[in-house]
C-alpha cells in the first residue's frame, strides 16, 4: 500500500512540477537551504581555523605581550611557571631598497627560538622550505616573499636599515608564534636579537613578547601572576579564547541577523504559498475521500509529494552551497591566513536534516488541515477553516526558533523581531488609515481611483496578507542596504575626512623633530602635529576592563590595547562637547578626561567614572568629567581619550605625536630618506591609505551585493507568491468586472492603481519601519550613528513605487487573462 | 425607441486538439455548431434558448453578446437612438449596454450584498451608487440583509443580489446563463418572476440560456438549438393570444 501511495505521490509530483505556486515553493526552499548550509559550513570552517590557530600558532603554552621589557625581578618570577622562556622583540619598521619602501613587522629572535613548533625558511623563492633551529646569525635579515618581491630583492642583497646594513640570507616561510599576526597580513622581516639592540630603536616602541612553556596548572598561575603583577600586560594561552574571538563573534551576531532576516522574507512566502497549496490539497482530499479513499490516504500522499518535492532539491542545494562555501574561503583567505577549504559532508547533512524539519512545520498546516477535511468540505466551499491562523502561528514558532539557535546576541535579535512587529502593526495602521481616509474622502468623487480604493477597502482583509508579506520584505530589504550602506559610508568618512596626503600615526619626540626639520628643509607643508602618551585602560571604577564590559565593539577591542591620550588645555576644534564640562584652560585638577562619545555608549560609561590607566609601567586614575564627539571641517587627528595639559607633568612617560603633511608629486620621494633614518616611523600615504580602504570597501561590496542579492530573489517570491495566492479571486474580480460591460483596458488600469496604492501603503510602512529600526539598533548594537537622508528617503520610496507596481502589475498580467465565458463555464 | 440585436447568417466552430490514443501525435478535428444561423433580438422583449447540452447555447449568448465573433457572418447591433447618428454598429459597441447573470451567481465574496449591487455604479463613478443599490436591494426583497456577505446568503438569496447588480446600470440587454440551475422549484419560480418583471420595468431585453422548459415558458420567445438547428416555438404567450 505504501509502495502504491509512493508511486501515486510521484506521478502527481510529476503532474505538478511546473505549476507556479510548486515552483516557488521549490525556489524559495533551495534559496533558503543554500544559504543556511553555506552559512553554518563556512562558520565551522572559520572556526575550526580560530581553534587550530590558537593550538598550533600559539608556539608556546602561553605568550605574555607588553610594550616593556621585563625586568630581572620579574624574569625570576616567571621563571616559577616555567622550565622555558624565550624572548622576542618586535617592531613596525619601513624597509627601503633601491627608493621604495614597504612597511613590515620586524622581528627579533635569538638561538633558542622557536620554543615549540617549526621555524620554516628557504634558499630562494623556487627552493622548498625546510625546518630551520634559531633565527638569522648577526647582520642578516630573512624577508617573506613578499616583502622581496615588493622590494624586488634577491637573495645576498644588502639592504639598509636605520645605520645597520644587513645581507638577505633567506625566504622567510613560516613562523610557528604568529597567533597574533594570524588575521594580519602585514609583510614579515626576521634578524637577530643582538642587531636588534645594534639598531637602537627607542625602547618604548618595541613590543616583547615571551613564549613561555608551562604545565596546565602553572598556565593558570601564570594568569594570577600577570593579573596583579603586570595588568597592562597581554596573555594569550592554550586554555584560553582566540583573540579573534570577539571579532568573530561580532561577525557572527551580523550573520546571524542575516539568517533571521532571510528566514523571516523565506516565511512570509512560503506563507502565501501555502495558502494556494492548502486549497488545492484540501479539494484533492475531499475528491478522494468521496470515491472511498481513507483520511490518511490524502494526508500520506501529500506528505510524500512534499517529500519528494524537498528531496529532488537536495542535490541542487548540497552542489551549489560546495561552490559557496569554497568560493566564502578563498574570498576569506585574504584575512585567515593558511584557511582551507574542506567539506564537511556530516555537517553539511545535518544542517540540510533541520532546514527540511523546520520547512515541514512551516507546511504542517496543510497536513493538519487535511487531516480535519471532509467530503462535505466539497458542499461547502465556504466553511470556516482554522487553517490560516495555524500557518502563522507555525511560521513564528519556527522563526523564534530559528532566531534563538543563529543569534548569540539576544538583545539584537529581541530588538529584530520587535522592529518586524513594529513595522508589522505601523503598516496594518497605515493600510487602514490609506485605504479608509482615502475611501471616505473620494465617496463623492466618480472614476477608476476612487473605485480602486472603495475595493481595496472592502477587500482589507484579503489585501492584507499581501501588503503585510511585500511590505515586510521590503522593510528587511531596505534596512539591510540601509545598513550596510551605512556602514560603507561609516568607513569612508573615516578614512577620507584625513587631510593631508601624508599621516603621521606614531612619530616619538626625536622623530617629531626630524620630521619638521625634514619638512622645513623640503618645504613641506606640516599641517598638523598633535603628542599623546600610550596608556592602556585597565580598571573601570576598580573593576577589570573585560569584567566591565562584556558586550562585544569596536571600543572594546581597541580598548584592550594601548590607546593614544591626549592632553589639552581647551576643547579641540575638531571636537564638540555633548556631555558633562570641559575642564578651565590652566586647572590644577589634572586627573580628568572627556571620552568620546561612541566609546562611552559602547562600554556604559557615565559622567563620573573612574578609569585607571597605565602609562609607562605606573597606574593612574582619572574621573570622566565630560564626553566629546568628532567635529568635521577642522582637520581629522581627533583623540578617544583626552586630558588637561597640566597631566603632563604629572607623568613620566615617552610622548609621540600624530601629524598630518600635504606632500606634492615630485615630494613623495623624498620619504624613503626620511624612512631610512628613521625606519619606526609609522606614517602612510594617502595613496596607500586609499588602497587600504578600497580593499575594504571591496569587501563590504561583495557582502552587499551578495546579501542583497539573496534579498531581492527571496523580494521577487514573496511578490509572486501573493500574486499567485490572489489569483482566482483577481480572475474573478476581472471577469465580474467585464460582465459589467467594460474591456480588459479597465481591468488593466484597476490592477495599475490598485498596485501604485499597494506600493505606496509598502513604502512608507517600510521606510518608517526602517526609521524606526535604525533609531532602536544603530547606536546600541553596530555603534553608529542614525542620520537619516530625507533626499535618499524620498528617492527609495520612488524607486520602491515604481519596482513594486512594475514588477505587481507585471506578475499578474495572468489575472487579465480572464473572460465572462469563464463566469460561464464555472458551473 | 428601441435597440435591437441581430445575428445575420451566422456559423461557429472550433478546433479541437486532442492526442491519439495509441500514438503520441496530436490531432485537431473542426466541430461546428450551427451555421447560416439568423437570429434578431429586441429591447424589451424576452428570449429563452433551449436545447441539449453541449449543441452551443452558451456559444450563441456569447456571439449575441459581442464577446466572441462568429467564424462566419455578422453581428450587428441596431440603435434608434435619435441622439445617434450611425444606426448600425457592430457588436463590439454594445459592451457597456448589456448585463450578465450566472448559474453560480459570481458576487464577489469579500463585498456586502449591497456593495456587491452598487460595484458597476461605482465602477461607473455614479455618486448615487449606494442610494440606487440600496433600492434595487428592496426591488429583489433584500433589504434586510444589506450588509450580509454572499457566504451568509442562501442560493437564492444570491441569485436575487445577482439579478439586482445586473439590472442596477440599466442595461439595455440582460444574458443569462441558467440562472436558476443551481436553485430548487420554489427559488426558481421566484427567481424567474424576479427576473422577468425587473427586465420588464426596465424595458430590457432579457435572453436566458435554460433547460428548464418552466422557466422558458415565462419568455416572449423560446428558441430551440438543437443539431446545429436554431427553430423557434411557440410561447406560452403567443399560444395565449392565438387562443384569445
Amino acid at each position: 500500500m505504501l509502495k502504491h501511495h509512493l508511486q501515486l505521490a510521484w506521478h502527481y509530483f510529476q503532474q505538478e512540477y511546473s505549476q507556479p505556486h510548486q515552483k516557488l515553493l521549490r525556489w524559495v526552499q533551495a534559496i533558503l537551504m543554500t544559504f543556511i548550509v553555506t552559512l553554518t559550513l563556512s562558520s565551522n570552517t572559520i572556526q575550526q581555523y580560530l581553534q587550530g590557530n590558537l593550538q598550533n600558532l600559539l608556539g608556546a603554552d602561553a605568550v605574555l605581550t607588553q610594550k616593556d621589557k621585563l625586568t630581572t625581578k620579574q624574569l625570576t618570577s616567571l621563571a616559577n611557571f616555567s622550565d622555558n622562556v624565550v624572548t622576542t622583540l618586535q617592531i613596525n619598521a619601513t624597509l627601503t631598497f633601491n627608493g621604495k619602501w614597504q612597511d613590515a613587522k620586524l622581528k627579533a629572535v635569538g638561538n633558542d627560538y622557536p620554543l615549540q613548533g617549526q621555524l620554516l625558511t628557504s634558499t630562494s623563492l623556487q627552493s622548498p622550505a625546510t625546518a630551520t633551529n634559531g633565527g638569522p646569525i648577526a647582520g642578516n635579515i630573512w624577508l617573506d616573499s613578499r616583502l622581496l618581491a615588493s622590494l624586488t630583492l634577491l637573495i645576498g642583497d644588502a639592504i639598509n636599515l636605520g645605520e645597520q646594513t644587513f645581507i638577505v640570507s633567506r625566504v622567510l616561510i613560516h613562523e610557528p608564534d604568529r597567533l597574533m599576526e594570524g588575521h594580519n597580513v602585514a609583510m614579515r622581516a626576521l634578524v637577530n636579537i643582538i642587531d636588534m639592540e645594534k639598531l637602537a630603536f627607542s625602547a618604548d616602541l618595541i613590543q616583547y613578547r615571551y613564549l613561555i612553556s608551562a604545565e596546565k596548572s602553572q598556565v593558570q598561575q601564570l594568569i594570577d601572576w600577570q593579573q596583579e603583577q603586570l595588568p597592562a600586560a597581554q596573555i594569550h594561552h592554550k586554555l584560553g579564547a582566540h583573540p579573534l574571538a570577539l571579532f568573530w563573534q561580532r561577525t557572527e551576531n551580523f550573520l546571524g541577523l542575516a539568517s533571521i532576516i532571510l528566514f523571516f522574507m523565506a516565511a512570509i512566502a512560503i506563507e502565501q504559498i501555502a495558502q494556494v497549496h492548502l486549497k488545492k490539497e484540501q479539494y484533492f482530499s475531499a475528491i478522494c475521500m468521496s470515491l472511498g479513499a481513507s483520511k490518511s490516504t490524502g494526508v500520506q500522499l501529500s506528505l510524500f509529494k512534499w517529500l519528494i518535492n524537498v528531496l529532488v532539491l537536495i542535490p541542487v542545494v548540497a552542489i551549489l552551497s560546495g561552490i559557496f562555501h569554497w568560493l566564502v574561503v578563498s574570498w576569506l583567505s585574504g584575512t585567515f591566513a593558511e584557511i582551507t577549504w574542506q567539506l564537511n559532508v556530516w555537517l553539511m547533512a545535518k544542517t540540510i536534516t533541520t532546514s527540511v524539519l523546520l520547512f515541514a512545520v512551516f507546511h504542517a498546516p496543510v497536513w493538519l488541515t487535511l487531516w480535519q477535511t471532509s467530503v462535505a468540505k466539497l458542499f461547502h466551499q465556504n466553511q470556516k477553516s482554522i487553517s490560516l491562523g495555524l500557518v502563522k502561528i507555525s511560521a513564528l514558532v519556527v522563526l523564534v526558533l530559528v532566531a534563538v539557535n543563529y543569534s548569540d546576541n539576544g538583545l539584537l535579535t529581541l530588538m529584530l523581531v520587535s522592529s518586524i512587529l513594529i513595522t508589522i502593526l505601523l503598516i496594518a495602521a497605515i493600510s487602514w488609515t490609506v485605504l479608509t481616509l482615502g475611501e471616505k474622502a473620494t465617496q463623492q468623487l466618480s472614476g477608476l481611483v476612487p473605485f480602486t480604493l472603495f475595493m481595496m477597502k472592502q477587500r482589507l482583509l484579503s489585501k492584507s496578507t499581501q501588503i503585510l508579506g511585500i511590505g515586510l520584505s521590503t522593510f528587511l530589504l531596505l534596512f539591510t542596504l540601509m545598513f550596510l550602506k551605512d556602514l560603507g559610508d561609516t568607513m569612508t568618512s573615516h578614512q577620507r575626512t584625513h587631510d593631508g596626503n601624508v599621516m603621521v600615526s606614531q612619530a616619538s619626540q626625536p622623530q617629531m623633530k626630524a620630521i619638521k626639520q625634514w619638512s622645513k628643509d623640503n618645504e613641506i607643508n606640516l599641517r598638523q602635529s598633535k603628542a599623546y602618551f600610550y596608556a592602556k585602560v585597565v580598571k573601570i571604577n576598580n573593576q577589570a576592563l573585560n569584567k566591565f564590559a562584556t558586550k562585544p565593539s569596536d571600543s572594546l577591542a581597541t580598548l584592550s590595547q594601548s590607546i593614544r591620550l591626549h592632553w589639552t588645555q581647551t576643547m579641540p576644534t575638531v571636537n564638540r562637547l555633548v556631555q558633562g564640562k570641559w575642564w578651565k584652560k590652566d586647572t590644577k585638577n589634572w586627573q580628568q578626561v572627556s571620552i568620546e562619545e561612541e566609546v562611552m555608549t559602547d562600554l556604559g560609561l557615565t559622567l563620573g567614572d573612574k578609569l585607571t590607566f597605565i602609562i609607562h609601567q605606573q597606574s593612574y586614575t582619572f574621573t570622566v568629567t565630560a564626553s566629546h564627539v568628532y567635529k568635521p571641517g577642522a582637520g581629522s587627528i581627533t583623540f578617544w581619550v583626552q586630558m588637561p595639559q597640566a597631566a603632563v607633568q604629572h607623568i613620566n612617560a615617552p610622548q609621540y605625536h600624530m601629524a598630518s603633511l600635504e606632500l606634492n608629486d615630485e615630494q613623495l620621494p623624498l620619504l624613503g630618506q626620511l624612512w631610512q633614518e628613521h625606519p619606526t616611523i609609522r606614517m602612510v600615504s594617502l595613496q596607500k591609505l586609499t588602497q587600504q580602504f578600497d580593499a575594504i570597501l571591496a569587501i563590504i561590496t561583495k557582502v552587499i551585493s551578495g546579501f542583497a542579492l539573496m534579498i531581492v530573489l527571496l523580494a521577487i517570491i514573496v511578490i509572486l507568491s501573493s500574486i499567485n495566492a490572489l489569483e482566482g479571486k483577481e480572475r474573478k474580480k476581472n471577469s465580474v468586472i467585464m460582465s459589467f460591460g467594460f474591456l480588459k483596458n479597465t481591468c488593466l488600469q484597476l490592477n495599475i492603481i490598485e498596485w501604485l496604492i499597494t506600493a505606496l501603503i509598502i513604502a512608507t510602512g517600510a521606510i518608517a519601519g526602517t526609521y524606526l529600526t535604525g533609531m532602536l539598533i544603530y547606536q546600541s548594537q553596530f555603534s553608529l550613528p542614525y542620520q537619516p537622508s530625507f533626499l535618499i528617503l524620498f528617492m527609495t520610496l520612488t524607486i520602491i513605487l515604481s519596482a513594486v507596481t512594475l514588477l505587481g502589475v507585471y506578475a499578474s498580467r495572468h489575472n487579465l487573462k480572464s473572460s465572462v465565458k469563464q463566469l460561464m463555464a464555472d458551473v | 425607441m428601441s435597440c435591437s440585436i441581430e445575428l445575420k447568417n451566422v456559423s461557429q466552430s472550433f478546433q479541437s486538439h486532442f492526442h491519439a490514443s495509441y500514438t503520441s501525435e496530436k490531432s485537431a478535428s473542426t466541430i461546428t455548431l450551427f451555421e447560416n444561423l439568423d437570429l434578431s433580438i429586441s429591447q424589451g422583449q424576452s428570449y429563452a434558448i433551449t436545447g441539449p447540452s453541449g449543441a452551443g447555447k452558451s456559444s450563441l449568448l456569447m456571439l449575441l453578446s459581442g464577446l466572441e465573433k462568429p467564424t462566419t457572418g455578422q453581428g450587428l447591433y441596431i440603435n434608434d437612438s435619435p441622439i445617434k447618428d450611425d444606426k448600425v454598429l457592430t457588436l463590439d459597441s454594445l459592451r457597456s449596454e448589456i448585463g450578465f447573470i450566472f448559474q453560480q451567481f459570481h458576487l464577489l465574496p469579500e463585498l456586502t450584498a449591497l456593495h456587491n449591487i452598487a460595484l458597476p455604479l461605482k465602477l461607473r463613478g455614479d455618486k448615487q451608487a449606494i442610494k440606487k443599490a440600496t433600492h434595487w436591494l428592496a426591488k429583489v426583497g433584500l433589504s434586510d440583509r444589506a450588509n450580509h456577505k454572499p457566504s451568509q446568503l442562501s442560493g437564492g438569496e444570491q441569485q436575487r443580489v445577482a439579478i439586482a447588480r445586473a439590472l442596477v446600470f440599466s442595461p439595455k440587454f440582460i444574458f443569462a446563463d441558467e440562472p436558476t440551475g443551481n436553485l430548487d422549484q420554489h427559488n426558481a419560480d421566484e427567481i424567474a418572476d424576479i427576473l422577468f418583471t425587473c427586465c420588464n420595468e426596465n424595458n430590457a431585453g432579457l435572453v436566458i440560456v435554460t433547460h428548464n422548459s418552466l422557466l422558458a415558458s415565462k419568455a416572449n420567445n423560446i428558441y430551440s438549438l438543437t443539431n446545429g438547428e436554431l427553430t423557434k416555438n411557440h410561447s406560452t404567450k403567443e399560444k395565449q393570444v392565438a387562443s384569445c
